[in-house]
């Protein structure tokens, strides 16, 4: 393998294929039970994106944009592709969708991340808090040699950041965007599933998607979240997706 | 989406198979096609109490605490069937002006209680009463596949290979067991008496107070462990070398019998453990990776489509196990299980679960043309709806003019 390309499983074979993208923190084998399902169907690219798995980091400053040139770049270019992207691997679906309509059929997005959400005066107010506090931590140690930087992660910083690694500028770079832009250029058909009791992405993403993009279809799972979604789940998304797929064939 | 039918999947029950069946009835739930079919989950608690909820979705909501009913709703299933003719269910809300009444209605249950009370044909029967459609076997094979004995009697009456048995009923209060005359009964029953033997109690589907006797004391104590859950025991011969296997039958659309994958379980796979085996993670902050498969039935060791089968010994499994699912009228997806000598290769049908663990699922998945879960659900609700709407033409008192009253 060259450093160019990226780790991925197949399941199935068939001339028809569904690339998988995973989600943040997690590799291919989030979607070994969900892709299963589809191994009749299709032949199945289950991937390690950049930095997860087995595939190396791009850059340290590589965003979703750059994710999605280096993931074109894995893809038949003789072909129209459909993408199954979950959480993260949405966001790079969308970059994907709206930079080569040419290239992609469809676009799924299962828990689909890449939209700010509307949050309440008591959230925000506490986030400009911590971040003024983060920042002057990092002052007070640039000028005194202090640590507290590292205290303040320590306490306030999520896991997926603490985790991060050398992933920590492409984590800071994904929560802070917005991908509206890019929406609105989607032209391929998308199928937008999200479950209800999902904190991460909550289904408010889902439907401000469907309000952006302009071939859509939202659909709500009623009591999953942004993980069980993919695995107790399966059988539902697969319903979904499978009919999706139909229409599109008959469209 | 208009024409939506609402499913209502009943779990849990007053049974031995309680936490099993906690695992049939969300594994079915999950299977539900979300285009076609709404699903509300029915807990029926160790009580007999019924509550719906989406707390009840959770694994990891079980077991119910005391106070976890605080989230859950309690309902009646309401034997009389409204004007609007969809069943429901009725709760009570309590507000300020007092209690309110409130109704859920749904088209269809499902059943998936194993065990005594459920997958007995009690609850069919009570279904069928109030005219309410429900999937899976109707209430005689139902009944007819729990009672051990009887299943057997109608094997035997289709020609279909079933070990010898002897029953034995529970002593009255103050006497005791006499071996003396269990001897000769085991004599007339089975021929000899050869040991070991197998006892188990006659109404229970699981492996729960199955025990092994060496002679005629432990015999006598593991008939004594099986009065504990049944006032009925069957004592059969035990098979030497045994292997088990099981497989699923179901109605065909084209009105065969469509049988699934063998699987041959691993031996110890009955002793479950419900909190290794079955709570999957997914709390929040968890690991991400929920390792969802392992759940249940289907995460139990097995071999399926074990290839020490001979063409021979399969299509027997395949015949048997089509003609008693025929003999008794069978419907849903029903696992049957035989006994092997691995010796000699001879087997035996052992016994029907009208409501097996997963709903077989897996043996579907495997099959030589795989049924997917997804259209096992979907299958077993058609069929449901349309055996329900069959059972009873009119049911006017006015039909057949059995009119008493003027």
């Amino acid at each position: 393998m060259t450093d160019k390309s990226w780790f991925y499983k197949e399941l199935g074979a068939s001339e028809n294929t569904i690339h998988w993208l995973h989600g943040w923190g997690t590799s291919h084998a989030s979607f070994s039970r969900m892709a299963e399902l589809f191994k009749k169907d299709a032949s199945n690219r289950l991937y390690d994106l950049p930095g997860f798995g087995n595939t190396p980091a791009l850059s340290k400053d590589a965003g979703t944009f750059e994710y999605s040139e280096a993931f074109i770049k894995q893809l038949d270019p003789s072909q129209s592709h459909i993408i199954i992207g979950h959480s993260y691997g949405g966001r790079v679906a969308i970059q994907l969708a709206a930079k080569y309509p040419d290239r992609i059929k469809a676009i799924i997005l299962v828990a689909g991340a890449g939209l700010q959400r509307k949050r309440s005066l008591k959230f925000k107010t506490r986030a400009f808090l911590l971040r003024t506090l983060g920042k002057l931590a990092r002052f007070s140690d640039s000028l005194f040699k202090t640590s507290f930087r590292e205290a303040y992660t320590n306490k306030f910083g999520s896991t997926d950041y603490k985790n991060a690694g050398v992933l920590r500028q492409t984590l800071v770079k994904a929560v802070t965007e917005d991908l509206s832009p890019q929406a609105r250029e989607v032209r391929c058909p998308t199928l937008l599933v999200y479950g209800s009791e999902d904190t991460d992405t909550p289904p408010e993403i889902g439907r401000k998607y469907e309000r952006l993009i302009p071939l859509a279809r939202y659909e709500e799972l009623s009591g999953y979240d942004h993980h069980d979604i993919l695995s107790r789940g399966a059988y539902q998304c697969e319903a979904l997706i499978k009919a999706f797929l139909k229409d599109i064939e008959n469209a | 989406m208009a024409g939506k039918k609402t499913i209502a999947v009943v779990f849990g029950g007053r049974s031995v198979e309680h936490d099993v069946s906690i695992l049939t009835g969300l594994q079915f739930l999950e299977a539900l096609d979300p285009g076609k079919y709404d699903g509300i989950p029915v807990y029926v608690d160790p009580l007999g109490q019924w509550w719906t909820g989406t707390a009840l979705t959770k694994r990891s909501h079980y077991p119910l605490k005391g106070d976890a009913h605080k989230d859950l709703q309690q309902i009646h299933l309401d034997l009389a069937t409204a004007a609007a003719g969809r069943p429901q269910f009725t709760a009570f809300q309590k507000s300020l002006m007092g209690e309110k009444r409130i109704q859920i209605p749904f088209d269809l249950i499902v059943p998936a209680i194993h065990g005594s009370n459920g997958e007995d044909g009690t609850l069919q029967g009570l279904l069928d009463f109030a005219g309410i459609p429900y999937a899976g076997c109707r209430t005689l094979g139902a009944a007819g596949t729990m009672d051990k004995v009887f299943a057997k009697k109608v094997a035997r009456a289709e020609e279909l290979k079933v070990l010898p048995e002897l029953i034995v009923n529970r002593p009255e209060k103050g006497t005791f067991l006499d071996p003396e005359k269990i001897k000769q009964e085991l004599v007339a029953a089975l021929g000899s008496e050869t040991y070991p033997l197998i006892v188990k109690p006659c109404n229970l589907g699981s492996s729960v107070g199955v025990g092994k006797a060496d002679d005629i004391d432990g015999l006598i104590a593991a008939l004594m462990t099986a009065f504990r859950l049944d006032s009925e025991a069957i004592v059969e011969p035990f098979v030497p070398n045994l292997v088990e296997y099981n497989i699923a039958c179901m109605n065909s659309p084209d009105g065969s019998i469509e049988t699934s994958a063998i699987e041959r379980p691993a031996m110890d796979a009955d002793v479950l453990d419900f909190k290794n085996k079955y709570l999957a993670g997914g709390t929040p902050g968890g690991p991400k990776l929920d390792s969802g498969p392992s759940e249940g039935m289907v995460s139990l060791n097995r071999t399926l489509n074990p290839d020490e089968l001979t063409a021979e010994q399969e299509s027997f499994i395949r015949g048997t196990a089509s003609g008693i699912f025929k003999a008794l009228k069978l419907a849903g997806s029903v696992r049957i299980d035989f006994l092997c000598d691995g010796e000699t290769g001879e087997i035996w049908l052992n016994e029907v679960n009208t409501i097996p663990g997963s709903f077989a699922y897996f043996l579907w998945e495997a099959a030589e043309t795989p049924v997917s879960f997804l259209s096992l659900t979907n299958r077993m609700i058609e069929e449901g709806f349309a055996l329900s709407s069959s059972r009873l033409g009119a049911t006017d008192a006015q039909a057949g003019d059995s009119k008493i009253f003027a």
